[in-house]
């Protein structure tokens, strides 16, 4: 009998992201049970559920066979589970034996006994092979031993079970090994490890078992002797989903966008990326590929004129938009499908008619002497509604009665109802389900055939693969590598250089750079 | 795919006018009882106190005028804030904006002009300006300093009511006084009762409502002023100026704020400018503005059915041994049940009683589920 069972886990986000749907997972005694998935696969969705963070819409906890609910953390630690999430939550000005007992801690009478708090912490610590010094502040700590703070802290609550949300990201190599130690020496003392992560080999080195989790569901378990990586890979992206939008090859046609030594900082003005130079051809697609947080989403932010540009120039039809206004650019043939469809794409408290023309107030078709012509928009969002076949009640009804990819296809609909010259997309289908997903690429690849000049960024590899002409890495804010897309890209070509494993020289770049 | 056309349930502007009508009037029963508990357990005749509160602003023409203007100056207020949280900005500046707006008013009244008909629209065109003016401060204070609106707009109202009790005191009346001489019955707004102070004031009262109306459903400003409301972000990603629309809403709600002031001080009820002439009127602006979800057409008869409950309390005070402060008792429970969006004690409350957690089926039978 496993230990802890998941059964048909349905958990629906308010705004309608179908983050769980149909999710088992069975997790024996003494075990390492991994699960992986891509990025929104649902993998961090049903371990909130199983530490009571997140509540279930459908589906049952079996804790040793018995169903069990947890109505929040307090409940799941008490029944002995344990989690370490990828953001820590410790008290950096506290000692770490401090962060380890609080609210727990050892007392004689009504005082805080020090010094039993120390030898547990210390006992505690030899006894998992998770050396850690239990005296200075935690804030001193470098991430690797502040996570070690964090298990202790799980262990020190008797966590039978301790779930560990991408332990190894924040990790260097070196690091990943020790951690890799601590949690044998766990599993030998009949504690259980649920582990989740993405990179694939470690996955197969520290785990017995895997659940794969694809799309929300879970598509597979396995014991991880009996498969390979290329296997993990193909369950976890899921060949069949993919289609690959057929890349009519027509002929490239004249640069639309053209970006030239491009930097970008932050507030504290340290650089985003530097040195940026690429261009968009109209009719392809050109996709930027990076683990979030290298770039790539701030470029397209940049062109859209959501983010200062500190160097260099974007020129789009061969006039320079870096002056222009949002309004301007938008009237320069510019439009976009933001990363954030709630925070940045959409009033979701506004209706449908509303949000599908707050982009064309300037239009005397909708505005005329500052008055609203209410019937030519209704009538305007009606057709989108039609032509995209957003599910909704009416032009009038509010965004956010909508579902996820129903408010996807509002954005899609507004961005693309008149042909742009240069489309700007960030993740266009995250958290969308499978039939918008395949309506929105169709729409994306359609205005590409038209001529569009489209630049695509998104963290799932299945996505750039399916719809990119051309691949740009990004690394720290660089360019380090550009490939056509032919069926020779994998992703694990491409995985190499998103990690800074290797780069390309100029000279390789060059053929696919322009 | 057919099922999810189903789910989606239209949610018409009627069932939402009934729900948010249906959740203000209850908010107002809880109000009403909480205070009956409290009259009966405090005072020495309590029939007879909320006698008056309910029937006293309705028993007379004097009182009915009382209640009628109170109503037309709350509805500007209301209409006032329901602009700016519209917005979503928290300007708190009606207050300071009546008492430009009326010292304003008084200063071109004053001159010659105010002798003649031009008094009287001239002197209600110059509060509307300095009001705006004065509205227009915190906003351009926020979008080019990043200024603080709420503290900023806040702080300008001591100022303004300092200044208006200073310039009263040594300048504008008699040495000594607390008020200016009366004004010519030029600029003073006509009674359209005579013997009450239901005046012209009521009639820019409602052509302000559906001023605002208009202006926030029907012109451009107003959708890209609801938009930057709704999601300032995504109003920023579509190519609005959220600036200019913020600082333009704090602008012409201000200026709704200096035709209160002149309301106030060209009106019936003084025809003068007194020192402290607004009452702590202004601010329950912002009472009737959240009861009527800023919506402009619900305010007129949101501050119809408060303006009722401040003239019963006033008369309550007067002729019973109730004071009027029990009135900020139902003031205080309408607002925390009306912004807190409560939902009624109903299905999820039963069901918690009796240990059923909705939405989760823990309890299905154990063995039907196994894979």
């Amino acid at each position: 009998m496993a230990l802890l069972e998941a059964i048909n886990i349905g958990r629906v986000y308010p705004g309608g992201v179908v983050a769980n749907d149909g999710v088992n997972l069975a997790v024996d005694k003494g075990e390492v049970h991994a699960v992986v998935g891509e990025n929104g696969a649902g993998k961090s969705t049903l371990m909130k559920i199983l530490f009571g963070v997140e509540h279930p819409d459908a589906g049952q906890l079996l804790l040793d066979g018995k169903p069990v609910s947890f109505a929040n953390p307090r409940e799941a630690i008490d029944a002995g589970i344990g989690m370490v999430f990828q953001h820590f939550s410790l008290v950096p000005s506290f000692s770490v034996y401090e962060n380890v007992v609080m609210g727990a801690e050892p007392r004689t009478g009504i005082t805080f006994d020090r010094q039993k708090a120390i030898a547990d912490v210390r006992a505690l610590s030899e006894k998992f092979r998770l050396t850690v010094d239990p005296l200075p502040p935690v804030g001193s700590l470098p991430v690797g031993q502040q996570q070690r703070v964090e298990i202790l802290k799980a262990l020190y609550r008797n966590a039978r079970i301790l779930i560990l949300d991408e332990p190894t990201a924040v990790l260097a190599p070196q690091e990943v090994q020790e951690l890799f130690v601590a949690i044998r020496s766990l599993v030998e003392q009949g504690r259980t490890v649920i582990f989740i992560a993405h990179k694939l080999p470690e996955v197969l080195e520290i785990s017995d078992t895997i659940t794969v989790m694809r799309q929300g569901k879970s598509v597979g378990r396995v014991k991880s002797r009996d498969v390979t990586e290329q296997e993990l890979a193909t369950m976890m992206v899921g060949r069949e989903v993919v289609l690959r939008i057929d890349r009519t090859q027509t002929p490239a046609g004249a640069v639309t966008c053209e970006v030239n030594g491009l930097r970008l900082v932050d507030v504290r003005g340290n650089d985003i990326c530097s040195d940026l130079n690429f261009s968009v051809r109209s009719g392809e697609i050109l996709g930027l590929v990076g683990v979030e947080g290298n770039g790539q989403s701030d470029v397209i932010e940049a062109i859209a004129g959501m983010r200062p540009v500190s160097q260099g120039e974007i020129r789009v039809k061969g006039q320079d938009v870096v002056p222009m206004t949002v309004l301007e650019r938008r009237q320069h043939g510019i439009s976009g499908i933001p990363e954030d469809r709630i925070a940045q794409g959409l009033a979701v408290g506004a209706s449908v008619a509303e949000n599908m023309v707050a982009t064309r107030l300037t239009d005397t078709r909708f505005v005329r002497n500052g008055l609203l012509d209410l019937k030519a928009i209704r009538a305007h969002a009606q057709a989108l509604i039609e032509r995209f076949s957003v599910r909704v009640a009416g032009p009038n009804a509010p965004v956010a009665t909508l579902s996820g990819g129903n408010m996807q296809k509002v954005v899609v609909a507004r961005e693309l109802a008149e042909q742009p010259d240069l489309l700007l997309v960030a993740q266009p289908t995250r958290g969308v389900d499978l039939g918008a997903t395949q309506f929105i690429w169709k729409t994306i690849a359609s205005a590409r055939d038209a001529g569009c000049a489209v630049l695509l960024s998104s963290a799932d590899l299945s996505e750039l693969l399916a719809l990119s002409d051309r691949l740009l890495v990004f690394y720290r804010g660089k360019i380090v590598a550009a490939f056509r897309n032919t069926e020779a890209v994998s992703p694990e070509t491409l995985g190499t250089y998103m990690l800074g494993l290797s780069a390309q020289t100029p000279e390789q770049m060059r053929e696919a750079l322009a | 795919m057919s099922t999810e056309v189903e789910r989606i349930k239209p949610v018409t502007r009627w069932t939402q006018f009934r729900r948010e009508a249906g959740r203000a009037l209850v908010a107002v029963v809880i109000a009403m009882l909480v205070t009956f508990v409290i009259v009966f357990l405090t005072s020495k005749a309590p029939l007879e106190a909320l006698n008056t509160l309910l029937t006293a602003p309705i028993a007379k023409t004097r009182t009915i005028g009382l209640w009628i203007d109170d109503a037309a100056k709350l509805t500007v207020t209301g209409l006032a804030f329901s602009l700016v949280f519209q917005a979503r900005q928290f300007s708190m500046g009606v207050q300071g904006q009546v008492y430009i707006g009326g010292l304003i008013a008084t200063y071109v009244i004053q001159t010659p002009i105010g002798q003649t008909w031009l008094g009287l629209p001239l002197g209600i065109l110059a509060a509307m300006i300095a009001g705006g003016v004065y509205g227009f401060i915190p906003g351009i204070a926020k979008a080019r300093l990043g200024a603080n609106e709420i503290v900023s707009s806040l702080m300008l109202n001591y100022i303004a009511i300092d200044v208006v009790n200073y310039l009263v005191r040594v300048q504008l009346g008699a040495p000594g006084m607390l008020y200016t001489d009366p004004f010519p019955v030029t600029s003073v707004y006509p009674a359209l009762i005579p013997n009450t102070r239901v005046d012209l004031g009521v009639i820019f009262a409602l052509v302000a409502v559906v001023a605002v109306w208009f202006a926030l459903y029907r012109t451009n400003w107003g959708l890209k002023l609801r938009l930057v409301g709704h999601n300032a972000r995504f109003a920023a990603y579509a190519g609005i100026r959220s600036s200019f629309i913020m600082v333009s809403a704090m602008t012409a709600s201000g200026a709704l704020g200096g035709l209160l002031g002149s309301m106030f001080v060209q009106g019936q009820i003084y025809g003068k400018l007194n020192v402290l002439f607004e009452g702590g009127l202004a601010f329950e602006g912002i009472l009737v503005a959240i009861v009527a979800r800023s919506r402009p057409l619900a305010v007129p008869f949101v501050a119809l059915a408060y303006g009722y409950l401040r003239q019963g309390a006033q008369l309550m005070n007067i002729r019973t041994d109730v004071p009027a402060e029990v009135i900020g008792i139902v003031t205080a429970i309408i607002i925390l049940l009306v912004s807190s969006t409560f939902k009624f004690p109903g299905k999820a409350f039963f069901g918690r009683l009796f240990g059923i957690r909705p939405g989760v089926s823990v309890s299905a039978p154990a063995g039907s589920a196994q894979p």
